[in-house]
């Protein structure tokens, strides 16, 4: 079939301009887009930059923005990306400095994120003189993780990354997830662990708006991931002190009073002897004033008594 | 149509206009409210699983007596419980072991039957646009509004839209727009976060994407933007201004909750609407409200 590519171009190392090259080609219907592109530079434009490697999906190399919407070349059909015409748009994945044409600085978007999380075992100091075996039920959804290829697909989706290209993205919180949950970390490495993850722009960045679910072609859920990485810190004891001190304000006003104490928490957050921080929320808390927005009196609810009653044995149970 | 009113903390708290217009508007639409007034938070995400999960099954567990669905008008609140009643539904044995652990001693017991619906599915599933149209007293005309979803509304997409019957979930915000007789200015982050749950640990990027929606809603012609979540409100409303003045550029769009448009629709007019309780002003919209009455 005949089909339309139109390739986003640049080449910043010589001073190149953004723009687009078409090309038609003719493909056969099961053809991949990562086809059509190879098609073009073997006949068409040698200069055309683009990655690719496995060509069979599972190495990740080759995530490029095909008509909008983020995908890997080599596992898309054309035909299900011509059914509105026989059109292919492709353009780098977003937010990312572009390296030439569709290739982008992997470095950047993913392998400075993924080594900030430090893939690795911290080895015991003393090892045990018999193996460590662990029970395959601890082990079946970390080695279930260790299948993401890394195409970076989910960074691509994120809401965060757009407004803040230092956050460390799903990607790598996924990687931390991997080894937050591995059994064979415990103790004070797992404690370690779990500041690497915490870090500024790292776990508590995420805004938990699970776009990164929609876009994993591993099907590995990274907000899931993400959410249950967070659940083993308010069980370790959260280190990021801000977010610490707001999540344990927000527990703290819903036992008391069976729900949330806004005003309470704003401040809570900012910390009680913050001057500074608590002086930040005064624009805020005239505006909301002068508009009759600010909660009133914080009344204890019918039921109080139960939700405390649930929340303490909850916490008992960690 | 009756329905567990769970109004959430932010319509009893921070934004108390959200609250009087819902409770209007459902008036009007003859849906009867009983509001839960003994039950917790949802945790708005921001509770670990394992202390939000009980609490929210002694709340379906309330409504399941009452013989009631559940209707939130705030999407988080929307978001939590249906994330957790999926848990709840799917898995009998944790089901069990939440009720005997936690339910037990107050004498009630989750069997995983309630529905929870957010006001904007209820329009459109139990209600329906036919019923709704003929009460449109104030169609509105020539108002330029931008749909905003947020994140709850609409995923994770297995639970939020688990099936192609509720396929237009994905655009029932665009569909009442049209249908109150408003024009839609659509926006790319229509159903991208709106900042609120990172304001604490990324300030800067939280009103990076306040800047970020309503810059492109005012830039594409928009009135005001709508949204069905009272924490999008908190952000893109509330720190609006601190939004500007970090990026150096005077947006000044009004964000009006999903009850307040639709009750604007129906009749009421804007101090009814307790549009003045906005931090944002909303004379641009109460202008061309006024013009059509």
């Amino acid at each position: 079939m005949e089909v339309t590519y139109k390739v986003h171009r640049k080449d910043p190392e010589n001073g190149g301009e953004s723009g687009y090259s078409t090309y038609q080609v003719d493909l056969p219907e099961d053809a991949t887009v990562l086809d059509g592109l190879q098609k073009i530079r073997d006949e068409q434009d040698d200069t055309l930059a683009f990655r690719a490697s496995c060509c069979q999906g599972f190495c990740g190399e080759c995530s490029v923005r095909i008509n909008y919407s983020a995908k890997l070349t080599c596992t898309t059909k054309i035909s299900a990306v011509t059914k509105k015409g026989p059109e292919i748009l492709c353009d780098p994945v977003r937010n990312i400095p572009v390296v030439k044409d569709l290739v982008f600085d992997m470095d950047a978007f993913l392998w400075n994120k993924i080594a900030a999380m430090k893939p690795w075992m911290e080895p015991e100091e003393e090892f045990a003189p018999t193996e460590n075996v662990v029970p395959e039920s601890d082990m079946a959804e970390v080695r279930r993780t260790m299948s993401c290829y890394q195409c970076g697909l989910c960074d691509e989706g994120c809401a965060v990354l757009p407004v803040d290209f230092d956050f460390l993205g799903p990607a790598a919180l996924v990687k931390g997830y991997r080894f937050v949950m591995d059994p064979r970390e415990s103790g004070a490495r797992q404690e370690a662990r779990m500041k690497v993850v915490e870090q500024p722009k790292g776990l508590w960045d995420c805004t938990h708006c699970y776009e990164a679910n929609g876009k994993c072609p591993r099907g590995l859920a990274p907000s899931n991931k993400i959410m249950e990485v967070r659940d083993v810190a308010f069980k370790s004891g959260i280190t990021h002190e801000k977010v610490a001190r707001h999540h344990a304000s927000f527990i703290r006003s819903v036992k008391h009073t069976g729900w949330l104490d806004e005003r309470k928490l704003a401040m809570e957050t900012e910390g009680m002897t913050n001057v500074a921080g608590l002086m930040k929320l005064l624009p805020t808390a005239v505006r909301a004033l002068r508009r009759g927005k600010m909660p009133g009196r914080h009344e204890k609810r019918p039921g109080a008594e139960q939700v405390r009653r649930i929340i303490e044995k909850a916490e008992e149970s960690k | 149509m009756k329905y567990a009113f769970y109004p959430g903390c932010v319509a009893k708290g921070g934004c108390p206009e959200l609250y009087t217009a819902a409770v209007k508007v459902a008036e009007k639409l003859d849906l009867e409210l009983e509001e839960m007034t003994d039950v917790a938070c949802t945790g708005a995400g921001c509770m670990p699983t394992h202390l939000s999960d009980p609490l929210n099954a002694r709340t379906f567990a309330k409504a399941e007596q009452m013989g009631l669905p559940i209707m939130t008008i705030c999407s988080t609140c929307q978001g939590v419980f249906s994330q957790a009643n999926h848990r709840l539904q799917n898995d009998a044995e944790y089901r069990e072991r939440i009720n005997r652990e936690y339910l037990a001693e107050e004498g009630l017991s989750y069997q995983g039957t309630t529905e929870v619906k957010h006001l904007l599915w209820v329009l459109f599933e139990d209600y329906g646009m036919e019923k709704l149209k003929p009460l449109i007293q104030r169609p509105l005309a020539g108002l330029k509004v931008s749909p905003f979803y947020g994140c709850f509304l609409r995923r994770p997409g297995n639970i939020m839209v688990p099936n192609s019957d509720v396929a237009g979930r994905r655009g029932y915000l665009e569909d009442l727009i049209g249908a109150l007789g408003a024009e839609n200015v659509n926006i790319s982050g229509k159903t991208k976060c709106c900042g609120f749950p990172i304001l604490t640990a990324n300030e800067e990027g939280s009103l990076g994407m306040v800047a970020k929606h309503a810059g492109e809603s005012r830039q594409n012609g928009a009135d005001c933007m709508v949204t069905p979540c009272p924490l999008c409100h908190l952000n893109l409303d509330g720190n609006q201004p601190r939004a500007e003045a970090r990026k150096g550029q005077k947006i000044d769009l009004p964000i009006v909750h999903l009850p307040q448009l639709l009750g604007l629709a129906l009749g009421f007019d804007t101090d009814e609407m307790q549009l003045g309780r906005h931090i944002v002003s909303t004379k641009a919209v109460n202008d061309k409200v006024d013009m059509l009455t």
